[in-house]
């Protein structure tokens, strides 16, 4: 039995990539836990996302055993997409929304805590609200920014010709002078439908290449270097004549002349009076903030929307990875630092993130250079990173002791994703899914505007979800079950092995029955059909939100050039422990058993998987 | 609609409207309108009407409405619970006639809290100190502070709020009297942004 059990994990490591640095001994930490122990590539999740995967890492089931199949799921009541990972529910409209969490099943840290094994659990995903824990817990993904979303960016500007991309809210400014008033952007008012704002006074200091931003806020001078982020800034946002919520906010100084422009972060939650608790116990957010100073407290730390907008450069992104990085590791040390027995975790996102935005480089020809240029500079930044995440999981490895397992895994790996299948057309195509009379794809919003539901057999959204409008389940449904098997079948048949015709390549390796790849309580939440992409390919930037553009297949322009999202065969995650274990097939459903041994506590029914130490 | 009147006779502008810790209260306050209310009438009487005075309550009754009225805190939360009521009036009478201390408010801010968890959205909401008053309705064309009321406007007022007809001879003035009343209608152009709004950052989208 272990007194400690220390679990570092890296999002989206992946192994391809650390097997040709461990070959070349560029990952000495790493290799120094796979000499000890051991080194395998891990079994990821259907489908092969963050959320899903790391939900099945903390119940040991696979999700029809919690309940996570994807970022995004469906009002079977509206068919619009909706969060998947979290809800909020509100008796009426006269009380306060609770948040609550959509993972389901038992977390190991559960067991451990009724057998009063402490945890230390850093950045979790989908533990928001917080799972109660004896010890401390720090949510992770899922964690809203102010505006209730994912991470809504503000970008400054002088220029008149710019607009608002979807996921953020572009100002125009003026300068004055020297000055530029202007307001941070918090939550919507859901009654006057407007946002709530925080007033900021900009004075240029030009021969400085630097602002000074001004507010009732604190600090009440905050400075801002070109092309550098700032510090923290917490904004107070009056919500009403009676009720005030408070958030932090870090800017990036693009330009100030001949425009004027600099970027805002998402509003991240305060930790001293967050608007829903992040942590358990409650102060143990701020309590931490005290001991290292104030960090990222949205799910989704980095800004890869303003990378994707082009609202900042590479530069700025990589600059960010690292505070981000940075403020994560001085995190681990505080607690590795007071951590004395029991279970401790710490997520890293940024191996992820980062590759997400990075991978584009990796492929000189990737259409998305095309579109953004290329630079050979950064086709090694994902290994540079994985060098820091090594140097990482070295400083962590101060902390093992001969009763401590120490573990290193990814949820999942990462692969390019050069063209995306516009799945919705493809159902059109097929006749699966129709459109209002006269109405052509590409002449159909998102949210399945112009859908005509009364003739719709399935429907895609999520990253690669396909959903059948059965009856009695869907709001108009209309498949009884034996048309719902011809139409699983017909979708089978027509997806699998699908071919790009541009490129000649087989883009959909298979189509994946809810039945054949979950089980448990929460089955019937899961899409109906899965679709398991080839290397390269993904469902288009159209899909998840439930668009119908013209064509099957497009090229992938965006920044965000590498995905995982793809059958998840093809990529796996890394597992390094500092112990031998069993190297067959090792898969995400097999670390809460073998967490749980190693610290004496047995799992309970629910885990599928065993103990790879025994 | 339904109406709840929950009516704390000793509670005074003052110390309601000015003390941060009412969370309740001051969540309805930023919800509707508020102010205060000048001693001119009463405000459970609609009308006077030849040798009759016609109270809130009682038009209500004529209006075939289930109509409940009780000082007792714990038949106020089983009629609550149980939702069995379309007007449904509560005079706290387990308080102080007067000077109140700080708990009493607290303790009127649990109670009111307490009572939102269990209505519907479609209620309209009046709560009534001895000077001042906070209204809560979906329809209320009218927000923030109020003033030049009088207790006698509070009746017409729920009246119009309901969406019943002003009986003649109506004591008092109704705030929203020729005012168009909000409406709620379904998935606007405007909750499609709150919905893209809370799925944006994603990165996968």
């Amino acid at each position: 039995m272990m007194k400690k059990v220390i679990v570092i994990g890296l999002d989206g490591f992946e192994p391809k990539i650390a097997e040709a640095m461990m070959a070349r001994s560029e990952l000495p930490n790493l290799q120094n836990v796979r000499e000890q122990g051991g080194y395998a590539r891990l079994g990821t999740t259907y489908s092969a996302q963050t959320p899903v995967a790391w939900s099945t890492y903390s119940t040991g089931t696979n999700p029809g055993g919690h309940g996570i199949f994807d970022f995004l799921s469906r009002d079977p009541k509206t068919y619009l997409p909706v969060m998947a990972l979290s809800r909020y529910e509100q008796k009426n409209a006269f009380v306060l929304p609770k948040v609550v969490n959509m993972r389901r099943g038992i977390p190991f840290w559960e067991l451990l805590s009724a057998r009063d094994v402490p945890s230390t659990i850093l950045r979790v995903p989908c533990a928001y609200p917080p799972d109660p824990v004896k010890g401390r817990l720090l949510s992770g993904v899922g964690v809203p920014d102010l505006r209730g979303g994912f991470g809504t960016p503000t970008f400054y500007s002088t220029r008149k010709d710019l607009h608002a991309d979807q996921s953020e809210k572009v100002v125009a400014v003026n300068v004055e002078g020297d000055r530029v008033a202007t307001q941070v952007i918090g939550p919507r008012d859901p009654k006057t439908k407007s946002d709530h704002k925080f007033d900021i006074h900009i004075q240029i200091v030009k021969e400085e290449n630097k602002i000074v931003i001004t507010s009732q806020g604190q600090p009440d001078k905050l400075e801002v270097q070109l092309g550098k982020w700032s510090k923290w800034l917490k904004v107070r946002f009056k919500v009403g004549m009676m009720q005030s919520v408070t958030g932090i906010v870090r800017f990036n100084l693009r330009q100030i002349e001949p425009e004027f422009e600099l970027y805002a972060s998402p509003v991240n939650f305060e930790t001293e009076e967050p608007l829903f608790s992040i942590s358990h116990p409650k102060e143990y957010a701020h309590e931490l903030a005290m001991k290292i100073g104030r960090y990222y407290t949205a799910g989704m730390a980095e800004d890869h929307d303003g990378l994707n907008l082009g609202r900042f450069d590479e530069a700025a992104y990589l600059d960010q990875c690292r505070i981000v990085m940075r403020e994560r590791r001085r995190m681990m040390e505080f607690e590795l630092g007071r951590f004395e027995r029991g279970y401790f975790y710490c997520l890293y996102d940024t191996p992820d993130r980062l590759a997400h935005m990075f991978w584009r480089f990796r492929e000189a020809g990737h259409p998305s250079n095309r579109h953004h240029g290329y630079n050979a500079e950064y086709a090694g930044a994902i290994e540079e990173h994985y060098r820091e995440c090594d140097a990482i999981v070295g400083e962590a490895m101060k902390a093992v002791d001969d009763e401590t397992l120490f573990i290193v895994l990814s949820d999942h790996g990462m692969n390019s994703f050069q063209r995306g299948l516009n799945l919705n057309t493809w159902l059109y195509e097929n006749g699966f899914l129709a459109l209002k009379p006269g109405v052509q794809p590409g002449e159909s919003g998102d949210f399945f505007q112009n859908v005509d539901w009364d003739k719709t057999k399935a429907f895609a959204l999520g990253l690669g979800c396909i959903f059948l409008n059965l009856k009695g389940r869907e709001a108009n449904g209309i498949l009884n079950e034996e048309e719902a098997e011809q139409t699983r079948q017909g979708i089978e048949r027509g997806l699998s092995g699908l071919v790009d015709p541009e490129r000649g390549a087989v883009a959909v390796r298979s189509v994946s029955r809810r039945e054949q790849i979950y089980s448990g309580p929460y089955l019937h939440e899961a899409p109906d059909l899965l679709v398991n992409f080839s290397e390269g390919y993904r469902v288009s930037w159209d899909t998840p939100l439930g668009g119908v553009p013209q064509g099957l297949f497009v090229d992938n322009h965006k920044r965000w050039g590498g995905d995982h999202v793809i059958d998840p065969a093809l990529v796996p995650g890394v597992l390094l422990m500092n112990r031998t274990f069993r190297a067959q097939s090792p898969s995400l459903v097999d670390l809460a058993p073998t967490i749980l041994n190693a610290l004496g506590v047995p799992k309970n029914a629910e885990m599928e998987g065993s103990d790879l130490l025994s | 609609m339904n109406v709840l009147v929950l009516h704390f006779p000793g509670a005074k502008r003052a110390a309601l409207f000015n003390d941060e810790r009412l969370e309740n209260l001051r969540r309805l306050m930023d919800m509707g309108c508020f102010g205060a209310l000048a001693a001119s009438g009463e405000w459970n009487v609609l009308a006077r009407q030849e040798n009759h005075t016609l109270s809130l309550m009682e038009y209500f009754q004529q209006a075939d409405k289930l109509c409940v009225e009780t000082t007792n805190p714990v038949t106020l939360r089983e009629k609550l619970s149980v939702g069995d009521w379309d007007y449904l009036q509560y005079t706290a009478a387990s308080y102080p006639a007067d000077n109140w201390s700080a708990d009493d408010y607290l303790r009127l801010d649990q109670e009111v809290g307490e009572a939102l968890q269990e209505l519907s959205d479609d209620t309209v909401i009046a709560i009534l100190g001895a000077d001042c008053f906070v209204l809560v309705s979906a329809n209320n064309p009218i927000s923030g502070e109020y003033s030049g009321g009088v207790a006698a406007d509070i009746a017409p007022t729920l009246v119009q709020l309901t969406g019943f007809p002003l009986p003649s001879a109506a004591e008092g003035t109704s705030w929203v009297a020729g005012m168009e009343l909000n409406n709620s209608s379904g998935l606007t152009a405007d909750e499609q942004q709150i919905l893209r709004d809370r799925l944006s950052g994603l990165g996968y989208i």
